[in-house]
């Protein structure tokens, strides 16, 4: 499927719109936004094929030296004089603000002409195709074991179309994503959960690993029934991808979100050039940094996507920012600037985000560890950029005895600190890399956009609960 | 929505439809310290449909968005794919809701000011509260919305609802030569009362002060911990939707009917889903089936006696009145006192990164980034610390205060008291 017919049709009406509320602005742009998800989804009594959640509309940014102003609508067609004192007077102050505005730098409008195509394989399917892919997935999960309660095939395609206009700027993409797992709901004396979820821009490879991870699940599930709590303490760990994924994404991810610099809400902001981690230490963010959930083009604010190192050799080394935040410190954005949707502001925000392999072994790295946990499959985290703690929740550990793996597995597991004792304690980093596409990442407990993150095995040393 | 209905009801092959028309209206501040960096607003409307249909005695359903942006002609081809989508899907058979018309808001006083004035005037109730000395309200944003939801089906259903609600997200701050903390704060209301609004935000400028005083305890603790309505809501929610219709279909519930979750001495929980909890945005006269709700007790002295849901779950589990889709938690009074609190020592909860919860593993804890530990004598502030526990264990020996408020879409005790907890 091409790029949007409907933002294509609307080039012209974005251009006179830009143009007229230009009459009253330094910098007008205009985002328009056309995403459309399905839905496929069989468990052993439901089914579901359906739209998943999609978006259609506009938002136009102004800036004039003081504040920023944003609207969003539905359509931008019509007669664009009625339609610019229509937004001009949506996004007045009440008089007695005008002192409070901030003065911030004029915005750059430098030129580019340029449409971004990534092709998926998603026409390839039909609706008939990936519902029955599900409902097998479910029928085999139910099939492998009789304490299987309820299996869940799941897949969901999406595909992102954007066109970004300025003066100076007209921009579009159009790119597609994946998501879809299987997941068990086992019962054997004590009921679990447990899920495998895959993310690519091909269909046919989140089918095939799915259909692959069955087996697995169902021996997880097993294991898992017998899982007793951990004993609340101070372990030596290792990590699997997931969750150091989820380290990087909560320890220092949003530490370095540089709208959070503007309003002196991030330690980050003062230890740029100092050691932060351990100096074996490598850390990446952008959409342009691997291929993933997060890949796109260029950002919510048409900057073109980047690859920003946040950690060099356990040193800070840059932040990510949006327009907005760039602006007012003076740096140059990152092509980081997200929205939820088009209805909702620009933040900075993480896109795909992992630490850099290392060159151990995560055999030798098991074996060291006197006592302490494997960690695996991130559940949820919470950051606390302003004071550095940190709360990871992964789904199940595994205890480490002696070097050796045991049959002894934990669950749930929730690590928690303060961000530079646990990133200055990684002393060994496995020479493997994988990133996982399927997570959604807040704001706050709001604006949710679709973030990656991964990377190698870390060994570190942190508080277990 | 009447040329939608119109081109429904001549669509052939359909057992029936529903039409969901969100219309938002938004007026939007954002605040860095004390400066207005944006102003947003927002006018869109969403229109969600779903079609069913009826196959070999089963029933199948897809739903799609219709864009403003969408001819006619888009809207009949995304009818047929919707309809041949419907048709590989196959569900146990039930009814769509039956007849029934409204038009209601919820009270609110907020209809009465134009949005740039209620957005001053937020801003004044709040900056009120930054009067502490080294404290700041660091960073403030202000959501003003009017909600508009419609619900029509082919069964008669045409239901509207309006909802003027708003949602400030304000961090307070304090900063003194050694460091800067702050504390996250959410306040959703749908009545605004400026001096309510500086009281609740002077009291988060108070404990952030006090986080700056905060240590680690220099010992690991066994002690009472007090949670707060944000974690109490948490608590209760979690424990009411293991008994949410859909959960218990799909054999994920883990309690079942008559299950006692309570067995020692301690305060009985009871739980009620409501529709209505006034104050609460997620208050609502229906759900997105357009069906009646009703209040529904789930949790009655600590004994598992009911489910709630949507009604297709509900008639799945043959239900004689399904409840509907309710959104507000209600949990009932306790007789702890604040007397009895200060009897032995407590930690008291006032933020946490967020209580994690998994009934299946019977876990309860979280990372505390400030409390009060009171030793039996004198009361400090403490950071850096986590607590775990087993869910069953602090139930059987739960205490809920008398008092009660309302905070978000929970009403109920003002404090939960979790005895003998581990905290590291």
């Amino acid at each position: 499927m091409p790029f949007s017919t409907y933002l294509d049709s609307m080039r012209k009406d974005c251009k006179e719109l830009v143009s007229e509320l230009g009459k009253s602005f330094d910098y007008v742009s205009i985002l328009g936004s056309d995403v459309r998800s399905a839905v496929y989804r069989a468990d052993r009594k439901t089914s579901m094929a359906c739209e998943g959640e999609g978006e259609c509309g506009f938002v136009i940014k102004m800036h004039k030296g003081r504040s920023f102003y944003e609207y969003s609508c539905d359509d931008v067609k019509g007669d664009k004089k009625a339609l610019a004192n229509k937004i001009i007077k949506a996004v007045r102050i009440s008089g007695e603000l005008t002192d409070r505005q901030i003065k911030a730098a004029k915005v750059a409008d430098e030129p580019m002409k340029k449409d971004f195509v990534r092709e998926t394989d998603f026409d390839n399917y039909t609706d008939e195709y990936l519902l029955g892919v599900c409902k097998q997935i479910s029928d085999e999960i139910c099939g492998k074991d009789e304490k299987v309660l309820n299996g869940f095939g799941l897949i969901m395609p999406y595909r992102v179309s954007k066109l970004f206009i300025t003066k100076n700027r007209e921009l579009s993409q159009h790119y597609g994503w994946v998501n879809g797992g299987a997941m068990a709901l086992y019962n054997d004396g004590k009921m679990v959960h447990t899920r495998h979820m895959e993310g690519s821009d091909r269909l046919s490879e989140v089918i095939e690993k799915t259909k692959a991870s069955l087996d697995g699940i169902i021996d997880l599930a097993k294991h898992l029934v017998k899982a007793q709590p951990i004993k609340p303490g101070v372990y030596d760990i290792i990590t699997d991808p997931s969750i150091t994924g989820l380290i990087a994404h909560e320890a220092f991810g949003h530490g370095v979100e540089m709208d959070q610099f503007v309003k002196d809400r991030a330690l980050a902001k003062n230890c740029v050039g100092e050691y932060v981690a351990s100096p074996i230490t490598n850390m990446h963010d952008g959409a342009a940094a691997t291929l993933s959930v997060a890949s796109y083009f260029f950002d919510d604010d048409g900057v073109l996507a980047h690859d920003t190192q946040i950690i060099k050799d356990g040193i800070l080394v840059a932040g990510l920012s949006d327009l907005g935040s760039a602006t007012q410190l003076g740096t140059e954005p990152t092509g980081n600037g997200r929205r939820d949707n088009y209805r909702r502001k620009a933040y900075s925000r993480m896109t795909n985000t992992f630490f850099c392999p290392g060159k151990d072994k995560l055999e030798d790295m098991i074996a060291s560890v006197k006592h302490g946990y494997m960690i695996f499959e991130t559940n949820n985290g919470m950051e606390d950029p302003k004071n550095w703690q940190i709360q990871c929740t992964a789904e199940y550990g595994i205890e480490i005895v002696d070097g050796k793996l045991t049959d002894n597995y934990v669950s749930p597991v929730v690590m928690s600190g303060y961000v530079p004792d646990l990133l200055k304690s990684i002393s060994m980093i496995s020479d493997t890399f994988k990133i996982e596409g399927s997570g959604y990442c807040g704001k706050g407990y709001k604006e949710w956009v679709r973030v990656s993150d991964g990377g190698p095995n870390l060994k570190a040393r942190c508080k277990l609960g | 929505m009447r040329n939608l209905k119109e081109i429904f009801d001549n669509t052939k092959g359909l057992y029936g439809y529903r039409i969901i028309e969100n219309s938002v209206a938004s007026y939007e501040l954002f605040f860095v310290h004390k400066s207005l960096e944006t102003v947003r607003s927002t006018d869109s409307k969403a229109t969600y449909v779903t079609v069913y249909t009826e196959h070999d005695g089963r029933i199948g359903d897809s739903a799609f968005q219709i864009y403003q942006s969408m001819s006619e002609d888009d809207i009949n081809k995304k009818i047929a794919q919707a309809v041949s989508r419907a048709n590989l899907v196959s569900n146990e058979p039930y009814e769509l809701t039956d007849k029934g018309t409204l038009n209601a808001a919820l009270p609110t006083n907020l209809d009465k000011y134009e949005p740039e004035e209620l957005g001053k005037q937020i801003v004044d109730a709040v900056y009120a509260a930054d009067t502490v000395p080294g404290g700041s309200v660091n960073a403030l944003e202000i959501f003003i919305y009017k909600d508009t939801k419609r619900v029509i089906n082919n069964r008669g259903v045409d239901k509207t609802q309006t909802v003027y609600r708003v949602m400030i997200e304000a961090i307070p701050t304090y900063t003194d030569d050694k460091q800067s903390v702050e504390l996250y704060e959410d306040y959703r209301f749908t009545v605004f009362e400026p001096e309510k609004l500086t009281a609740e935000i002077a009291e988060k400028m108070r404990e952030v002060a006090d986080r700056s005083k905060a240590c680690k305890p220099g010992k690991e603790l066994n002690i009472n911990v007090l949670l707060r309505p944000h974690e109490i809501r948490r608590l209760a929610a979690e424990l009411a939707h293991d008994q949410n219709y859909s959960s218990i279909y799909m054999h994920a519930n883990l309690h079942k009917e008559g299950d006692d979750l309570q067995e020692g001495d301690c305060d009985k929980l009871n739980i009620t889903m409501k529709a209505i909890v006034e104050g609460s945005e997620r208050s609502a006269y229906f759900d997105d089936d357009g069906a009646q709700l009703f209040d529904t007790e789930v949790i009655k002295n600590g004994i598992v006696c009911g489910s709630f849901g949507p009604s297709r779950f509900g008639q799945y589990l043959k239900v004689s009145r399904p409840s509907g889709d309710l959104k507000c938690v209600s949990l009932g009074a306790g007789t702890l006192t604040d007397e009895e609190i200060k009897a032995e020592p407590y930690l008291d909860c006032v933020s946490m990164s967020g209580l994690q919860l998994d009934l299946y593993n019977d876990y309860i804890g979280g990372e505390i980034r400030l409390a009060y530990y009171y030793d039996g004598e004198k009361t400090v502030p403490v950071t850096g610390i986590t607590m775990s526990a087993k869910l069953s264990e602090v139930l059987s020996s739960l205490r809920l205060s008398e008092k009660t408020d309302v905070s978000g879409a929970y009403e109920g005790p003002v404090r939960a008291l979790l005895k003998n907890v581990s905290v590291l």
